[in-house]
């Protein structure tokens, strides 16, 4: 099954462009929707997830028309909101399985089963009893994705799960979305370079609404092999830097910046090359958009 | 800091819109309240100006119950909304102090409460200016009657509200309690209403109100119109204790919210819950790999899917804490409701299902909050919490998540209703009443209430959809209940533009619902299916993702519009449009069906066109002789016979003019005369007939006029379908269906307004009482004066028909059974036709026989009827004259209306006031069944022995002395105290009645259709005057005044023909009495000062009483002018008797000459109490101060 986003835009009452003509093929596996925040993900995602309309365009899920055939996605749909609360007075176990007799689970063996072992495999079994309102973020989420993953959903939405998660929440959940199988179309959306280059296969870095860039993480990382150069320097010289040199990112090493070029050749001599990784591929890709848009 | 803070406050809300909406809501709503009548808010009337301070008090302070939704929303939030944006950290660690912060907070919102506020009285105040206002109808302007209300009420009122809604909002932290404790401050205001009913508990109601209506309508219960037009009200009294108790309430609320809050993000919860600690930090192997459960989405599924969504939404509510408490408080106001029974004179009646069921009823209002609240809270559930993306894509067709939350709350007021049908029981049992009618409780309940709640729910779920703002929804739902009412202003008054108005009726024991399903059950069909389509748009348009604005809702809502819900649409369209028109083809088509206004109308129409023959002469019926058949259970009846008219003038009569009844189920079959005659003139419009006789009607003469008219019932009617001929209790009066004679001035419009907006000339309510075709007439009008009478009635097999006159014959037919009735004597023209499933119950006294004809169950009182049988008519045979039947009867029909009324020999008397009224103490409650039947056996003295003249006073002539003849009754069956406690109910509904007097107050013996003048003020007055000459004298004057006047033809007597035999009875010295009491309206203001006594031994101890009396005259406006006094008035000692009880020691009259009196008074008892005109038996705005404890002198 495949995923086929054709030419997709959305532009809100406030006049807020979200999608510009978006085109996407996604196909099994693990999907990264790479993007800073407000980027569009939010908006693509849940006009894949059926709860946002679109101005034109067209996706299509195999041979079902996501933006009519509703109902057909919803059967097959498992989603995690980037926001989102849960029924403060009741505890887990009952609203994981409430949620699982709403997706279709009928027989009631097969649901504890399943409710059970989701509950194992997202830590929350020793939890399952408490209310849902004393949950701390990370069980949230962890909750999140239990549901998502009821009732053997073939398109699977997450939408910035690890924001807001410490380190070991996020490696725990990442551990648990690349369990997946591979008969499902999985799409991640995240604004960390990390958790699509531990875990996709394939990936598209949007901003602005605009699809930047779309392929598997490594070929991206070797367009820009070799194009990039940092350089330590003072605070004072940023200034000039910036103006002189395509600068995509700059971060503080003890206390000194370090900046990051974009250059077909060396810039002069004080630059060292680098090892690309994905994240100079990101901050390329998000940097030309920027200084487009300050051009214009 | 504080200053600070507060300026904050005022800044924040300076730029929050909603300030200026709220503070908009309230003036545009007070001013539209003034200016026009699409809002009322209890306005002015009759003699009282618009303007008046009392009507500007009044609406004030029903404006600030109103003005506690915004307090909530202003006030509550002003702490608890640095926790809603969760801004409390970087506030609390702000060096500010607590005490600077709260109160700044208080204050500031507290100010912006009060701007609000003062749209009330801003309003009003610009309302007096406004274009357009009658003059006629405005006081000159006083600023300071717009000013002083908002100072006395709703500063306070704000304040107290404010600091309660303060500190629930800031100690709870959460809004939901908020609105809960605004529900709670119902309670109490409903709480105190409920307590007027009985004259004790009016202090206490008065105390108990947080928001000062009951203290305000305390204070000026008995101001009389002039009053209402001048006075400010007054800043004392229970008006100042009540303000002081709740400002200070409030200043106690302040307090625990200082000390109650604490300045810390983290809050020491009451009851502290367990943190859930997230122990598994570490990671598990987790082995198992996730079960492959495919699922399925069938109709099995979707049913699981309703079942289990309908069971959160259900256990959702429930839970709830404020749901919790809003049934308790409803509850618990039931039950309390529940302690004062259907009252009359402070008698309960016995908790009869339908009794327990209208105070059921007092639930409704508990019930519409939780209708509006928690339809807003289900819609809004997942939005609230967050939840609704995760919901939204699950595989859920779109109108199953509405249709289990329209399913959870039908489970909850199923529920609820349960819960009600049990507390009635609990009522009932705890009244030892053990006759459940659970089929009663369920079919009332489980129709009118639950379909009531069912409609609203539809309504208040669609307009939650579309506004698409829960609080705006709520807003919305508010005002939809304020603006049913301007539907009828508008002129659609007619059930079909009235959302819901499905009417179940008035049930009764003996009718059931009577004829009121049918319609009832088509009205309920109709809203049901409109809210159908309703709940169709709110489906199509309910948002589902993350869209809102309304196109994309479109856009995406015309997806939904899959085979099933366009069939549902259309079904229901279908059943809205049929039934509406079937509603349509009954009320209007085959019925009549007229809004209020054209009423007016025709009735204005009729008067011009009529008025002429007002005065024109007429003949009189000697006779009637009728075959009335009735079909009770079709709702028929044919009535065929005759009269004779006889010309009773001076003069031939030409022209005979008959006013048939404008009933549009009645037909005239023929109406024809017994000579040739021609029709000169045939109005259908207002079946107003001419007939020219050929040979006109010699003075002497008589013509027979024979008539047959059919009433048939078509269908059903829109309201108000005529509840006299039913299926079981039909009871109505010739004046209801038969001809009669000549233009009848009752079809007149009686109300000035109404008169003037139809261009008519004012209207005196009755003629002169010197007018000489007044008097030429009985109070039963110029159609006749004594007629012969007989009548046959037939009815439906199993009931009992009966009319005025002895029963001849009685047989059986075809079916039906046939009553023959026949008088003996000539009778008033005023006869009853009654027919229902009777038992009889029968008594005799002395030759008389006497019979109660009664619904089966009914007997709880009919011992305590008979013998008020009995002893009137011993004592009025001893007293007035000897009785002119042969029987008496007394029969129960249904509690559509609450009143008996007399016939010749017979009195049908309702099902609602008397036959089940429980005396349960015969010492403590009024036996108002021998009351009422005492009152009514009198008539047969006055009204038939003597008929009065049809003019001013003729009610004293009828009315108040049935009154004082039951009183009489009364004396000598029961207690001093029980009688006094009687009159006491009485002083209050004078004094009552007469502050709201429309028109002009008349003295007793020119009062013209005055109920608190003729019934209730006569009752003191006639006490009091046999108190003053004796019983015996005025018995002698009432009964010279029979031997004069019995049995006679026109010309009448009047109140001056009766006075002169008092006067006759009255010794001179009290001869002013009488023009005090019937000429005058004459009020006393009596109080004891100081009472003092000295004990000289045991037996003998001597008082020393200081009483203040003074004297005043109203003007028929009720404006006071003193007169100087001259009177006997009793003053009293009352000491204790063995029971602890109030015994009177010294009842004596003195001569009381000045306003301050000093009296040394010697007895032998230790006195308790003493004071000047103990008894209460002349009229006095303040009875409690009649009398004081008495003190040992130092």
């Amino acid at each position: 099954m495949i995923l086929d986003i054709r030419n997709l835009s959305k532009t809100y009452s406030n006049g807020v462009q979200a999608l510009k003509d978006v085109s996407l093929t996604i196909s099994q596996g693990m999907f990264g929707l790479l993007g800073p925040n407000g980027a569009g993900k939010s908006s693509l995602m849940r006009t894949i997830a059926t709860l946002q309309e679109a101005d034109s365009g067209s996706v299509t899920l195999g041979t079902i028309d996501v933006l009519k055939q509703k109902e057909e996605v919803r059967k097959v749909l498992g989603y995690l909101p980037q926001e989102f609360g849960l029924y403060p007075k009741i505890d887990a176990i009952t609203l994981l399985d409430h949620l699982a007799v709403l997706k279709g689970i009928g027989n009631a063996k097969q649901r504890k089963e399943l409710v059970e072992t989701l509950l194992h495999k997202t830590n929350l079994w020793g939890a399952r009893n408490k209310n849902l309102g004393g949950y701390s973020g990370g069980m949230k989420q962890r909750f999140g994705i239990a549901q998502a993953l009821l009732a053997n959903p073939k398109l699977i939405i997450v939408d910035e799960p690890t924001a807001g998660l410490d380190p070991a929440e996020r490696n725990r959940f990442l551990n648990l979305l690349s369990e997946l199988g591979e008969n499902t179309i999985v799409i991640l959306s995240t604004h960390i370079v990390d958790d699509v280059k531990e875990l996709c296969t394939d990936m598209a870095i949007i901003n602005k609404g605009e699809v930047l860039y779309k392929g598997n993480p490594l070929d991206a990382i070797a367009d820009v092999n070799g194009k990039v150069w940092k350089k330590r320097i003072t605070k004072s010289e940023l200034e000039a830097h910036k103006q002189n040199h395509q600068v995509i990112s700059e971060r503080l090493i003890s206390g000194k910046p370090e900046i990051r070029v974009f250059s077909t050749t060396q810039p002069d001599s004080s630059f060292e090359a680098v090892e690309a990784d994905l994240e100079d591929v990101y901050f390329t890709h998000i940097f030309s958009t920027q200084k487009e848009a300050v051009a214009v | 800091m504080f200053k600070e803070i507060f300026r904050f406050e005022l800044k924040y809300r300076k730029k929050r819109p909603a300030t200026y909406i709220y503070f908009g809501i309230f003036f545009v709503m007070c001013l539209l309240a003034v200016t026009t009548d699409i809002v009322q808010i209890g306005g002015a009337a009759g003699q009282i100006k618009e303007n008046a301070p009392f009507v500007i008090a009044r609406m004030t302070v029903i404006m600030t119950l109103f003005l506690t939704l915004v307090t909530s929303a202003v006030m509550g939030v002003a702490v608890l909304r640095d926790f809603e944006h969760n801004t409390e950290a970087i506030m609390f660690s702000t060096p500010m102090g607590k005490f600077s912060y709260l109160m700044g907070r208080f204050w500031g919102s507290f100010a912006v409460l009060l701007f609000i506020g003062s749209g009330i009285s801003i309003a009003f105040l610009i309302g007096d200016f406004w274009p357009g206002r009658e003059a006629e109808k405005l006081l000159p302007f006083n600023f300071w009657s717009f000013i002083q209300p908002f100072l006395v009420f709703v500063v306070p009122n704000c304040f107290f509200t404010g600091a309660l809604l303060f500190m629930s909002g800031t100690l709870s932290r959460k809004t939901i309690v908020i609105y809960t404790q605004g529900i709670l401050l119902l309670v109490l205001y409903i709480a105190s209403q409920t307590m007027l009913r009985n004259l004790e508990q009016k202090e206490l109601a008065a105390m108990v109100d947080p928001f000062g209506l009951r203290a305000f309508a305390y204070e000026t219960q008995y101001w009389t119109p002039a009053e209402r037009n001048t006075q400010l009200v007054p800043f004392s009294g229970y008006v100042l204790y009540n303000r002081l108790i709740w400002m200070g309430a409030g200043i106690l609320a302040l307090a625990v919210t200082y000390f109650g809050f604490s300045f810390n993000v983290v809050r020491n919860a009451l009851i502290r819950r367990k943190s859930t600690a997230d122990n598994f930090r570490k990671v598990q192997s987790v082995s198992t790999t996730i079960p492959v459960v495919e699922p399925v989405i069938d109709t099995k599924a979707r049913f699981r899917q309703l079942g289990k969504l309908t069971s959160l939404y259900f256990t959702s509510v429930v839970k709830e804490i404020p749901f919790i408490g809003i049934v308790i408080a409803g509850l618990l106001l039931l039950f309390l409701n529940a302690i004062n029974m259907s009252e009359l004179f402070g008698t309960s009646a016995y908790p009869t299902t339908y009794n327990v069921l209208s105070i059921i009823q007092g639930f409704n209002l508990f019930f519409l909050i939780i209708v509006v609240f928690y339809t807003g809270e289900l819609v809004w559930r997942e939005r609230s919490v967050k939840m609704n993306l995760i919901i939204d894509a699950l595989p859920i067709v779109d109108f199953i998540t509405l249709i289990a939350k329209f399913l959870g709350l039908l489970l909850v007021y199923i529920g609820l209703l349960l819960v009600l049908v049990l507390s009635g029981i609990v009522i009932q049992v705890a009244y030892g009443y053990f006759k459940f009618e659970l089929p009663v409780y369920l079919s009332t309940l489980f129709t009118e209430t639950l379909s009531f709640l069912l409609l609203y729910t539809f309504l208040s779920i669609f307009i939650q959809v579309m506004v698409n703002n829960k609080f705006i929804g709520y807003a919305v739902c508010v005002a939809f209940f304020i603006l049913t009412g301007v539907l009828g202003e508008l002129g659609l008054e007619h059930g079909l533009f009235q959302f819901g108005s499905a009417d179940i009726g008035t049930y009764s024991d003996m009718n059931v619902y009577g004829h009121f399903l049918t319609p009832f059950t088509w009205f309920e069909t109709y809203w049901f299916a409109f809210s159908v389509i309703l709940f169709v748009v709110a489906v199509i348009f309910s948002v589902r993702g993350s869209e809102s604005v309304m196109n994309i809702r479109w856009k995406a809502g015309k997806l939904r519009l899959n085979r099933s819900m366009v069939t549902l649409l259309l079904g229901a369209a279908v059943l809205f449009v049929s039934s509406g028109f079937f509603i349509y083809y009954n009320t209007n088509i085959i019925n009549n069906f007229e809004t209020s206004e054209r009423v007016k109308e025709q009735q204005a129409a009729y008067e011009k066109k009529y008025k002429k023959y007002e005065t024109l002469a007429q003949p009189r019926i000697v006779e009637t002789n009728l075959k009335v058949d009735l079909y009770p259970y079709d709702r028929d009846f044919t009535a065929e016979g005759y009269y004779y008219l006889k010309n009773k003038t001076t003069q031939p009569i030409r022209d005979l003019h008959i006013q048939q009844s404008n009933d549009h189920q009645l037909t005239v079959a023929y109406l024809k005369f017994d000579r040739d005659a021609k029709v000169k003139e045939h109005d259908e419009d207002f079946r107003y007939y001419i007939y020219e006789l050929v040979a006109p009607l010699q003075p002497g003469d008589s013509v027979k006029m024979s008539f047959k008219l059919s009433f048939v019932t078509r269908g059903f009617e829109e309201q108000n379908s005529n509840t006299n001929v039913v299926f079981n209790g039909t009871f109505f009066n010739n004046t209801s269906f038969f001809p009669a004679l000549g233009y009848q001035d009752d079809y007149e419009i009686g109300d000035d307004d109404d008169r003037k907006e139809q261009d008519l000339e004012e209207k005196e309510r009755m003629l002169g009482r010197n007018d000489a075709r007044g008097r030429g007439m009985s109070l039963f009008g110029d159609d006749a004066d004594h007629i012969r009478f007989e009548m046959t009635v037939s009815t439906s097999n199993d009931q009992i028909a009966i009319a005025p006159g002895y029963l001849q014959k009685e047989w059986q037919e075809n079916d039906r059974r046939y009553f023959q009735y026949k008088m003996d004597a000539p009778m008033c023209n005023f006869y009853s036709v009654v027919s229902a499933r009777y038992a009889v119950k029968r008594d005799k006294w002395n030759d008389v026989n006497l019979e109660i004809y009664y619904h089966p169950g009914h007997e709880y009182n009919l011992d305590r009827m008979m013998q008020g049988m009995k002893d009137a008519l011993a004592y009025y045979s001893k007293n007035f004259s000897p009785f002119q039947f042969r029987q008496m009867r007394i029969m129960e029909f249904p509690r559509y209306a609450s009143f008996a009324q007399s016939f010749a020999n017979t009195v049908p008397f309702s099902e609602g006031i008397g036959f089940i009224a429980r005396i349960s103490d015969p010492d403590e409650d009024i036996d108002y069944p021998y009351y009422v039947t005492a009152h009514e056996v009198a008539h047969q003295w006055w009204g038939h022995q003597v008929m009065e003249a049809n003019v001013k006073g003729n009610a004293m002539l009828s009315e108040s002395m049935s009154q004082y003849s039951a009183l009489m009754v009364m004396k000598h069956a029961f207690t001093p105290e029980t009688i006094e406690r009687y009159l006491k109910y009485e002083l209050d509904n004078y004094l009552s009645g007469r502050a709201t007097e429309s028109k002009k107050e008349q003295p007793l013996e020119l009062v013209e259709r005055q109920n608190y003048i003729h019934y209730q003020k006569a009752s003191l007055i006639f006490f009091a005057l046999q108190d003053y000459i004796g019983e015996d004298s005025l018995n002698a004057a009432f009964r010279r005044y029979n031997e004069a006047w019995r049995f006679k033809d026109a010309p009448y007597p009047t109140s001056a023909d009766l006075l002169g035999y008092i006067r006759q009875v009255t010794p001179d010295s009290l001869q002013s009495v009488i023009h005090d009491m019937f000429e005058t309206i004459t009020l006393f203001e009596n109080k004891t000062l100081e009472a003092e006594y000295q004990e000289l031994d045991s037996t003998h101890f001597e008082i020393t009483l200081k009483v203040s009396a003074e004297k005043l005259r109203a003007d028929s406006t009720g404006m006071e002018t003193p007169v100087a006094i001259n009177d006997w008035i009793d003053i009293g000692v009352y000491g204790k008797d063995e029971q602890k009880k109030d015994k009177l020691i010294y009842l004596q009259k003195h001569k009381i000459t000045q306003k301050e009196n000093t009296f040394t008074i010697r007895v032998d008892q230790r006195p308790r109490k003493a004071g000047i005109d103990p008894m209460h038996k002349l009229i006095d705005r303040h009875s409690s101060d009649n009398t004081k404890s008495v003190v040992r002198k130092p």
